[in-house]
Parts: C-alpha cells; structure tokens; sequence
C-alpha cells in the first residue's frame, strides 16, 4: 500500500481488523453444529404453534397433518436461492445484487420458518431490498411487471418484516469480490499471468455461485470461500499464495480451504425440482393459518391485535384527559414524570 | 431621462428613476428638451449606490402633501425632501423658497431651498436613519487599534450608538448636539488622521484593482496573440506537408510522421513559454498558501486493522478483462463520478485477505443470537 495515514492510537489497545468489526463476523457468524440446532428449534417451535392454531380453530384437525421438518425447509429455501439466480439473469442485475439477495435470503430463515413465510414472497422481497441496499435501485412497478403473477404490494407487505429479521444489517461482505482480488493479486508470481484465462475464471466464479447453495457463507470467511473456489481450479497457485498470505499457518488455512471445498462439491447443486414439488405441496396443507389472509385464525389474530390496539388507544385517551384535567396539557413538571417514566407508555400507536 | 442628464449636467450623481416603464415612456414622448426647473440644479443629495448613482422612489400613488397634485395631473411629478423630512413636489419648493429661506408648510422648521434632496427609500424613517448615520459616521471613525483595550472600543461603540439613535428619533437633539460638538472637539487631529487613513486605504484598493485589470487585459491580449500564432503555424503546416508531397519522392507516411514530431516539438516549446507566464499567478497562490500550514486531513479516528501489511497494489496495473473497459475509456465518461480502477483493486485485493486465518466456528456453546420465539413461533423482534 502507498502509505495511508494510519492513526496510531495507544499501542495498548489491539486492532480490530475490518472484517471483525463487520456484522456479518458479529451477527451472523455461526458453526455448522449451530446452524443445524437453530433450525432444529425454530422448526419445532413453529410445529408446535401452528398445530396449536390448528387445534383452536378445530380440534384433531392437526393430526392428520404432515409437518416439514428443518431439513425439507432448508430445501425449499435452498430451491428458491436458484430462483434468485434466475431473476438477476432475466434482469441483468450485478453479481452483487445476487448475491446480497442471496444472503439475505438464508439470514431471513434463520430467523423465521419456511410455514410461516413462503419463501416465494421473500425471495421476491429480498431481492428487491438487495438491489436497493447495493444502489442499483429499479422501480417497484419496473420489478413487478417483469415477474408473472406478482403486485407491488406481494414485494412491500413483507418488507418491513425481511428487514427487521435482518436486523437491518445489510451490508455483506461477498465472495466473489474476494476471488476478483485474489485472481488480481496472483499476478504477482511470475509466469502465472499467461495461464489466467477468462474462461478459468469464469469456471472459478461457479464455484463460488456454488457456494450460495449452501452454508459455507454462514460459517466461513469470504476470503477463504474465494479461496476455495480458486483452489478448485488452480490448485497449484492457491497453495502457493496461501503459502505468501499465511505463512504460519498454512495447514490449517488448508484445512479450512479444504472443509469448504467438499461442502461445495457436495453441495452445491439446486436441489431436485422433483423432491421439492413434494415439499411445496405439504408445505401448502401446513402453512400457518395465521398467516393466510381470511382464514379463521387470521381472523381471530386480527381481532385480537386490534382489540389490544384499542386498549392501548384507550388507556392512552385517558392518560390525556388526565393530564387535561392536571391543567397542563403537556404533563406536569419534569421532576414528576421522571418518578413515573416507567410507566408511561411512550409507544405510538402507529407500529400496528 | 438621458435628454434631461445631458440637457442639465447638473447632477452630482446620475439619478435613475424606480419604477420603470411609464416614467420613460413619458419622457421619451416629449422628445422636445424641456424647460429646465431652476429647483431641480440644487439637489445633489440622496444615497448613493456603489457606482455613484442615485436612485430615486418613485410611486403612482405619488401626491405631494402640499398642493394635492398628483401623479394624475402631472405624470413629472417629482417629490423631494425637505432636511425635516416631508416631501413637496418639486413646484411647491419653487414657489415657497425662491425667493430665500422660509418654513415648512407642514413643520414650520425653516427651510432653504438647498436642503431637499430626492428621495431614495419609501420609508422617510429609513432615509432619515441613513443620512444620521451616514453623518456620525463621517466624524466618529475611530477604529478599533485607537483603544487601549476592546472594553473601551465598545464603551465608544455605545456611545455613537447611543448618539445617532437620539438624533434619529429627536431625543434631546439640543444635548446630543453638543456631545457630538463636544466629540469633535476633543477629537479633532484624531478624525482627520482617520479620515486621511480611510482614503489612503480606498486608493490602495482601487490601484490595486486597476493594476489586476491591465494585468488581466494583457494577458488575455497575450493569449490571443499565441492562439493566432498558433492558428498560423498550423496552418503553414499543413501547406508545406501538402507542398512537399507534391515535390518530393518520398514515401508520404514518412513525411507525414516527420512533420508531426516537429509540430509536437514546437507546441511543447510553446508549453514551456506559457507555464513561465502562469507561474506569476501561481507564485501569489502559493505565497498565499504558506502562512497555512498544511495538516494532512485524517478523516476517521479509529482503531481499524484494515490488512494493509497483507498485500500491495500493484503499480503497474493488473491484466483484468473487468476493468478494460474503464481503463480503455479514453473521454473518461465512465470515471466520470470520481471511479478509479485503482479503488476497485485495492477494495478488492483487501477483501481477498480480510480474515484470510479466521478459524471458523465448532461446536454448540459458543455465544451465537439464538432466535427468540415467543409462542406463536414468530420471531418475537419480528411484529406482523
């Protein structure tokens, strides 16, 4: 690097590396014995709501019912991850589009389950939110008229919610960047230079659109997915830079490299439309009634969420009317309120 | 209007009527000079603009307070206005003091016929504020570096202050008066040591702008010299490679090429003359620019690693078929918003090592954010 005035502030404290100040290494960083345990849970959880609703709405009618269970959610997602793929090449969007939309996608159904969202929606949410997050805005009625069978509102009405799952955390730090930089950096080593085809390359950056087929972005770094993918075509040159980046560690580092390399032979396939169909056609019988407009259920919620709304407005009338009545109209002195700041519910109503 | 100022010439400063279209409407309808008003030789008063022009209020709803007649009756209606303050029209100031001082019609403060001046502002109040000011300001104009300490520099603020308001608003005049007399007094050597620094100061500011001015004009005078120059040259050019491939018997590329280089040479000269010129601009600039000492602009504290010991771009640039097309583009519309490759390379090139040794993840207990479901199994951050 030309020299970057770098800021050296008190030698005690150590450096954050950028990467580990990022939320992707914060927030969502997992292991593989994680990812399946949240899944496990999440699934039974939803299971065992939704056969609740069931049973309110009519007793023994849940039954009868074949529930998914983790592993076929994950295949629904992993099959609408494919979609995605599609959408971009049908709009041209950059590959980081996809792959923001990609990653957000799986960040969404580690938050919620595939019977409660269907990830047709999602995936068109998420989509949309990717391209606004990676400035390369479309219009709302351009996106919808390109994709059959969709309104403006299917992409908005889940918005909010894809957003507020991800915790509003939508930078990513991708992949197939790290793997421009490495094809970049390995320029360096003489006589490497003439044997960079672009057509290599391109074999490469399969690899890494493998890769977003499965986990390995959840539990792994960018850099050594890029690296990964690399190495399935120039294995030689990998190992050599891996040699120049990480001297000390080099065993490990291939390690790693190597973990990630089997997942993504393995797979990093689209799943079988065949085995999925079955899945899609359970999932519509198991669906969360409480999500499917004009259901018993979905009423039922509704009333019961506009009912607390009400209570809530109403409580709020009379903490007015009393302060009305106090004589000041904006509450009484400060000192005053802060005794009763707890209490006091700040809450607009406008969140229902 | 123009007839009227060569007519008279007697105007200290030009006066442009406000209000526009039908005053000189009708002006130019009586195309016939007109019979000059002996009041109107005397009024050189009013507020000057910065070129020197007076401009003068004009409305239609004009009327002069004395004789009624308005801007009906007699569309040369002109108000002026009496040092009390009160407007007549030019007709009236005629007829009262001609014939030497008399009082106003309205106040009854004796009047001469020197002291009307036009009227600049709607506002009688606001031309009377600023012929105050304009007044104190003439004899209290100590400056700062005249004070011992900024305390008494404000004291003496206050105190012109306090003055002018008294006589803007005829607040014990008689007193004030004599404060200022009393002022003067005191002051005298001191005001017009001021006074001279204040003009010496002016005339430094117009030469210099006048010295800026020639210096512009010749270098513009220059420029065009060199740019007709140039036009001539290449035009001879382009004569002698035509002559010569006419003449000669060599091949024509050869010629041409041959020419190019001399023509390259000569503008490169050329170049090298025109720096030596811009570099008296550029000497002020810098000389300017040395009193600052220029502090390197660091625009983030923070504590970041951010992976500059793993890699090094590469100076000469990367064979990269993404980049061609930026890098091709010879008009730079594509960098047009700032975009260099070199940025891209360098975000890219960290990306490949950030984190290159992170180990992953193993195991259940490690601290992750377990999703939090409350009974619906909905994510309980996740309000529907």
């Amino acid at each position: 690097m030309p020299s970057v005035p770098t800021n050296d502030l008190p030698a005690s404290q150590p450096k954050i590396s950028l990467y580990e100040g990022s939320t992707q290494f914060k927030n969502w960083r997992y292991s593989a014995d994680q990812l399946k345990h949240i899944r496990r849970t999440l699934n039974e959880a939803a299971v065992a709501a939704i056969r609740k609703t069931f049973e309110t709405d009519e007793p023994g009618s849940s039954t009868g019912v074949a529930f998914l269970n983790a592993d076929e959610e994950l295949l629904l997602v992993k099959l609408y991850i494919t979609k995605i793929t599609q959408l971009c090449g049908h709009f041209r969007f950059p590959e980081e589009v996809e792959a923001t939309a990609i990653t957000y996608l799986k960040r969404f159904y580690l938050k919620n389950t595939v019977m409660d969202w269907h990830p047709k929606n999602v995936m068109l949410t998420a989509l949309f939110l990717a391209t606004k997050t990676t400035n390369n805005p479309i219009s709302l009625e351009m996106y919808t008229t390109h994709i059959p069978k969709t309104a403006p509102n299917d992409v908005l009405d889940l918005e909010f919610l894809v957003a507020q799952s991800l915790g509003f955390e939508f930078a990513v730090w991708h992949a197939y960047r790290a793997l421009w930089g490495i094809w970049l950096d390995v320029q360096n080593f003489p006589g490497v230079t003439e044997k960079l085809e672009t057509s290599l390359y391109d074999a490469a950056l399969n690899h890494v659109r493998a890769s977003r087929l499965t986990d390995v972005e959840l539990i792994y770094s960018p850099s050594q997915i890029a690296l990964s993918a690399f190495s399935l075509v120039f294995p030689d040159v990998a190992s050599q830079w891996m040699a120049l980046k990480s001297p000390h560690e080099v065993s490990t580092l291939s390690t790693i490299v190597d973990d990630i390399k089997s997942i993504i032979t393995t797979h990093g396939h689209p799943p079988s439309v065949e085995s999925v169909r079955e899945v899609d056609r359970r999932l519509r019988l198991c669906k969360n009634p409480e999500k499917v407009v004009g259901s018993k259920a979905y009423l039922a919620r509704k009333m019961d969420a506009e009912r607390s709304a009400a209570e809530k407005r109403n409580k709020k009338a009379v903490e007015v009317q009393k302060a009305m009545e106090d004589g000041d109209p904006f509450g009484n002195e400060l000192a005053e309120k802060r005794g009763l700041a707890g209490l006091v519910d700040y809450d607009d109503d406008d969140d229902d | 209007m123009a007839t009227r100022t060569k007519v008279g010439g007697w105007l200290q400063g030009k006066t442009v009527r406000k209000g526009g279209a039908l005053a000189s409407a009708t002006h130019t309808r009586s195309s016939t000079p007109q019979v000059q008003s002996t009041s109107t030789t005397v009024f050189g008063g009013g507020v000057k603009d910065a070129s020197g022009r007076t401009t003068e209020y004009f409305s239609m709803d004009d009327q002069c307070p004395v004789c009624k007649s308005d801007r009906y009756l007699n569309p040369k209606l002109r108000l002026l206005v009496s040092s009390c303050y009160h407007k007549m029209c030019e007709s009236c100031i005629d007829r009262l003091f001609t014939l030497g001082p008399a009082p106003c019609p309205i106040c009854n403060k004796v009047l001469r016929k020197l002291a009307f001046t036009p009227q600049t502002f709607e506002d009688l109040t606001v031309e009377k504020e600023v012929a105050v000011r304009r007044r104190i300001a003439k004899e209290f104009n100590k400056q700062r570096g005249d004070f011992p300490d900024l305390r008494s520099y404000n004291d003496y603020l206050e105190e012109v202050e306090d003055i002018t308001f008294n006589l803007i608003n005829d607040i014990d005049v008689a007193k004030t008066e004599a404060r200022i007399a009393a002022y003067r007094a005191e002051n005298a050597a001191l005001i017009e040591l001021n006074i001279q620094r204040e003009e010496a100061y002016a005339r430094d500011l117009k030469e210099q702008e006048e010295a800026e001015k020639r210096e512009r004009e010749q270098r513009a005078a220059q420029l065009r010299r060199e740019e007709e120059e140039e036009r001539e040259e290449r035009e001879k050019e382009k004569r002698e490679i035509i002559d010569k491939l006419e003449t000669s018997d060599k091949s024509a590329a050869r010629l041409i090429a041959k020419s190019r280089a001399n023509a390259a040479k000569r503008s490169s000269a050329r170049a090298a003359s025109a720096t030596a010129i811009q570099s008296n601009a550029k000497l002020l600039r810098t000389r300017a620019a040395v009193d600052v000492p220029d502090v390197p602009h660091i625009p983030l504290q923070d504590n970041w690693y951010s992976y500059d010991d793993k890699y090094q771009l590469n100076p000469r640039g990367y064979n990269d078929f993404f980049s061609e097309a930026v890098r091709k583009d010879r008009e730079g519309i594509m960098r047009g918003g700032g975009y260099m490759v070199e940025e891209a390379w360098d975000r890219a090139l960290r990306c490949a090592v950030a984190a290159l040794d992170l180990q992953p993840l193993v195991g259940l207990d490690v601290p992750a954010p377990w999703p939090q479901t409350d009974s619906s199994g909905d994510v309980i951050m996740a309000a529907v």
